[in-house]
């Protein structure tokens, strides 16, 4: 029994085949529910605080009473500046830091992207630990302007309060930097760049620096409105990583138990805990991970394994900035706490609820599956006797079965090579012609620095117009390619050559998307659904139809399509996508665009030059069959 | 030898027998108190440990007899809210770390090795005697312990752990050496009953906070220092301590200690092991082992030494009647009672509960009276003395 197994496999091999397809579907299958099941209280978690150090909430907060006058009284400082420049600005911050006797620092910057300048003046001040070793730190951070370039009132006088507030315990075992960037973009990437010697030339070195940054929070408090209803927690990083779990944990639990202060996420401001919003919650989530993009000035530090969240106020509500300052001095007292840098909890998690989470063990197998499905596709398509070439082959190309038993004919005379050493079939025998093949799929992978590079040059000006070209470049590409495979290759090799090429692009496209789901699975996962259709897209030129629709499914899962999909999420125009793009990568060192434009691109390239084959060969008469 | 010699040593030996008598054969009391964790949240181990030293020598044992080992430094931690401080309770009332403390291993010294060298006083040549364990087998020793444990083992300063075999076998050791008359050993972490499961040597009395499987918890956290305090188990002793057992002379016994625990209280279950310990705990002074009273005792009723006098006083020729000599003897007996019955009348709880045998030396006898008996043994040395060499001599 156990020998006749492999040889029935061997003569009907479309088993072998079949059994590949139903895997390669029943992966894709269970990894898209597996995501959807993952709200549901059997597998996701409730969140809990693993490092024992932090002990959040467990001292009063004293923030409060007179400390409001001086909140108020800031916040004139900073209305009354609303309209300098970033340098005034600082000169007047650093003023007020040094009257709180802190040491202060000062730190232009200017980034160039998109066409565009984007300049501005850091200031912080250090707050040295009166009884501490000057070896770690802590950072509270005001962004003058928020990410929605909003003057952050309530935030920089809190933290100029704070400040001084600050100065008045002994009982730090870390300094506290108190920075206050021009913006909440470029000037947090600045900062930690310049903090870390890792800055251009364009940016200014820190005159004074602290110790290992274990910690940070950003307090976003726009608006002279000084009331709010609940807090909103920010935590992405740039290229989707994520501060550790105990931050986000510690704030909300000293947030919501300490302060009786309701926490969002991901903007999900009216959270009651059901599937659906958990799910919403999780994808806008995995969106965000996904683009890679910065939220806030705390993604900026994420990159260097600092753990960073944002506080950012919302609503109308009867909380004040007592409120948030009690709730920044109780993170403070937590992160004082802290032994070591943080490590305990999760840095690889979803959140769906602020107090519900699953881990990377839990979610990882779903972005796995997808990826697994097109390697499956891709193993299959090698097994597949069509990716042989041979005289006789074409007869039967149309014949799985058939073609199946030929080959494994052809496969035994060559494994009874001692046998019959002068057999026919080795001549005739099959063959993969793997070079045209492997040079349009790796060729077409190193296209993708010209859309990468073109993109990530250009002004935000012409963007939109190149855009629209480029789009039009990868439409006609395709017809173009499969066009000169059909008329320089002979006819009895071309399905082969568009079926190996298909086949190495979804080897390719799987082991990438694998990879990268261990280290950005919104990416990975986002990319492997929108790559479904490529497992199916292939070249029929006897079924003009079928090409059809394939080219339509590909057209609307195309990069571009994600694209507008994208902008249209936002409420913005493409160009400003792309401009974002642009400033993520040469600010942030943001990886997106390098895998969308050289992974994700040049695969669906490599999937509509299959499928435009057909018309190709429907128009020529060369439809593979001699 | 000559006679005489012998009967003076007789007599001797009749008169020093408070010591050979004595109900706890103890001649001094060491205590040796271990928190093993480090960390600033651990800071309730480092309070409970201090609770135990304040309390030992509250009790009167010296800080040359204590052998305290300090994990960390959490009065010096930049973290503390108050420098210099380690609070025990949340109202802030005593500063355990006050003003005479006497810490013998700290920090990073806080080792396993070290702790079982100290037992079993396998040290370095050069050991200074604060670091060392310099008992004998008329020694009392308390050892209290405080970290974080598991099944069978007690993790000392987040690095390393001590087992329940390595403590039974240092403390077989320790039999061996004969360096302790009797031993506490009290302990206060997670799981704590399983760390004494494994002794195995005679004459150790082991309690714990909690049994296997069982966590043990922390009392109550002060929300300005912003930890936790002192764990469960440790307050509940101390409590007990410190308000029932207030001086070296308490008559309160282990037993009394023990049946104070309350499992709902101390959200776990304290166990306690007596199989290798000999006396009744009804009969075990708290201060036997807490406290540095070396016992001065005669027999209870008095009967026994009445007759060893009245044969002494036979053999040395007084021709005596056993009545005469209950009659002479019936005023010191009144004496004893009096005593007793006056110390009982002053401290009715603590006359309640001891059943065991009266002693010499005990709360409001006077010291006259004292002197009494002893210029009167030393009275009753020189005519004997006497007595024998004129016997010698004819």
């Amino acid at each position: 029994m156990a020998l006749r197994v492999p040889v029935n496999l061997r003569k009907n091999l479309s088993v072998v085949l079949y059994a590949f397809q139903a895997l390669s579907f029943g992966a894709v299958i269970i990894g898209l529910t597996s995501l959807l099941l993952l709200p549901l209280d059997e597998y996701s978690r409730r969140t809990y605080i693993s490092e024992n150090a932090l002990l959040p909430g467990q001292v009063h907060a004293y923030f409060g009473g007179s400390e409001q006058n001086i909140v108020r009284a800031f916040r004139h400082e900073v209305a009354a500046l609303a309209n300098s420049t970033s340098d005034v600005v600082a000169d007047r911050m650093a003023e007020i830091f040094r009257s709180a006797g802190l040491k202060v620092g000062q730190q232009k910057y200017s980034y160039k992207a998109a066409g565009g300048e984007y300049t501005g003046e850091n200031v912080y001040a250090v707050l040295h630990a009166p009884r501490g070793d000057a070896t770690e730190a802590i950072v509270l951070c005001a962004p003058w302007k928020n990410i929605d370039h909003l003057l952050n009132e309530g935030g920089v006088a809190l933290t100029l309060a704070l400040s001084r507030y600050f100065k008045r315990w002994s009982l730090w075992s870390k300094d506290i930097i108190f920075l206050i960037s021009a913006d909440a973009r470029a000037g947090p990437q600045a900062w930690v760049d310049a903090y870390h010697d890792l800055h251009g030339p364009s940016v200014q070195s820190l005159s004074v620096k602290s110790g290992a940054i274990q910690g940070v929070v950003v307090v976003d408090h726009p608006g002279a409105y000084h009331r709010f209803d609940s807090l909103h927690i920010i935590y992405d990083g740039v290229n989707g990583q994520l501060p550790n779990l105990d931050l986000i944990n510690t704030a909300v639990q000293i947030s919501k138990d300490q302060m009786q202060l309701r926490t969002d996420l991901q903007e999900m401001w009216n959270h009651a805990d059901t599937y659906r919003h958990r799910l919403k919650t999780m994808l806008r989530g995995m969106v965000n991970q996904a683009l890679g993009h910065s939220t806030g000035p705390h993604s900026s530090f994420i990159p260097y394994h600092i753990d960073a969240i944002t506080l950012a106020t919302h609503g109308e509500g009867w909380h004040d900035e007592m409120s948030l300052g009690r709730t920044v001095e109780s993170v403070f007292r937590s992160l004082n706490n802290l032994l070591e840098h943080f490590h305990q909890s999760f840095f690889f998690y979803l959140l769906m609820a602020p107090k519900r989470f699953v881990s990377i063990g839990t979610y990882l197998p779903s972005a796995m599956l997808l990826a697994v499905g097109l390697t499956l596709t891709a193993i299959r398509l090698w097994v597949d006797p069509r990716s042989r070439s041979g005289a006789d082959e074409s007869k039967h190309a149309v014949g799985e079965v058939q073609a199946g038993g030929e080959k494994s004919e052809g496969k035994q005379s060559e494994q009874g090579g001692p046998k019959q050493p002068t057999a026919p079939a080795i001549d005739s025998g099959p063959k993969r012609e793997l070079f045209l093949p492997l040079s349009v799929v790796i060729g077409m992978h190193f296209c993708g620095v010209i859309p990468f590079a073109v993109f990530n040059t250009l002004d935000y000006k012409s963007m939109a117009n190149v855009f629209y070209i480029f789009m039009a470049v990868s439409f006609v590409l395709p017809i173009l390619l499969a066009t000169l495979i059909t008329l320089t290759t002979p006819p009895r090799r071309l399905l082969q050559t568009f079926h190996l090429t298909r086949c190495f692009s979804l080897l390719f496209l799987g082991m990438f998307l694998s990879t990268l789901a261990t280290l950005n699975f919104s990416l990975s996962f986002l990319i492997g659904l929108f790559s479904l259709p490529l497992t199916v897209a292939r070249a029929t030129p006897k079924s003009i139809p079928v090409s059809l629709l394939s080219s339509i499914l590909l057209q609307l899962a195309s990069p571009f399509a994600a694209l507008f999909a994208v902008a249209g999420y936002w409420g913005l125009g493409v160009e400003d996508i792309l401009r974002e793009a642009s400033f993520g990568w040469w600010v942030w060192g943001m990886w997106t665009p390098v895998i969308v434009w050289c992974v994700w691109w040049p695969a669906w390239v490599v999937a509509r030059v299959s499928v435009d084959a057909s018309f190709v060969m429907a128009v020529t008469g060369k439809t593979g069959v001699a | 030898m000559k006679l005489s010699t012998w009967g003076a040593l007789a007599l001797l030996s009749l008169f020093s027998p408070p010591v050979c008598l004595a109900h706890s054969q103890h001649t001094s009391n060491w205590a040796v108190l271990v928190s093993t964790s480090r960390f600033w949240f651990n800071y309730r181990h480092l309070a409970n440990v201090l609770s135990m030293y304040r309390t030992v020598k509250r009790l009167g044992i010296p800080d040359s007899q204590i052998i305290l080992m300090l994990s960390d430094d959490v009065a010096c931690n930049p973290r503390n809210t108050f420098p210099g401080t380690v609070y025990n309770n949340a109202d802030r009332a005593i500063d355990l770390y006050g003003d005479n403390i006497e810490v013998d291993y700290r920090g990073y010294e806080v080792t396993v090795e070290n702790f079982i060298r100290l037992l079993t006083d396998r040290v370095p040549p050069d050991t200074p005697r604060s670091k060392r364990l310099l008992t004998d087998d008329r020694s009392n020793i308390f050892i209290y312990m405080t970290g974080h444990g598991g099944n069978e083992f007690l993790k000392f300063q987040d690095a390393e752990e001590i087992s329940a075999f390595d403590i039974a076998d240092a403390f077989q050791q320790m039999f061996e050496k004969k360096r302790y008359n009797e031993m506490l050993f009290m302990i206060d972490t997670c799981q704590a009953n399983t760390m004494y499961s494994k002794f195995y040597s005679p004459n150790i009395l082991a309690t714990g906070s909690s049994e296997l499987d069982q966590s043990s918890y922390s009392h109550h956290a002060d929300n300005d220092v912003g930890v936790a305090v002192i764990d469960r188990y440790t307050y509940f002793n101390l409590e007990y301590l410190e308000t029932h057992v207030k001086n070296a002379s308490s008559k309160h016994t282990l037993a009394d200690l023990f049946n104070s625990y309350d499992p709902v209280k101390i959200a776990s279950t304290p166990g306690i092991r007596t199989d290798l310990f000999r006396r009744d705990l009804k009969e075990v002074l708290i201060t036997d082992f807490l406290g540095n009273v070396q016992s001065v005792e005669v027999d209870g009723d008095g009967m026994r030494l009445d007759e060893d006098l009245l044969s002494l006083a036979r053999g040395a020729g007084y021709n005596i009647s056993e009545a005469e000599w209950k009659e002479a003897m019936r005023g010191t007996r009144e004496l004893y009672d009096a005593g007793a019955s006056n110390n009982g009348g002053r401290n009715a709880a603590e006359q309640r509960t001891w059943a065991g045998p009266v002693r010499v030396h005990k709360d409001g006898e006077t010291d006259f009276w004292r002197t009494v008996m002893s210029a009167g043994a030393v009275a009753v040395c020189f005519v004997g003395y006497w007595l024998f060499s004129m016997v010698d001599k004819a």
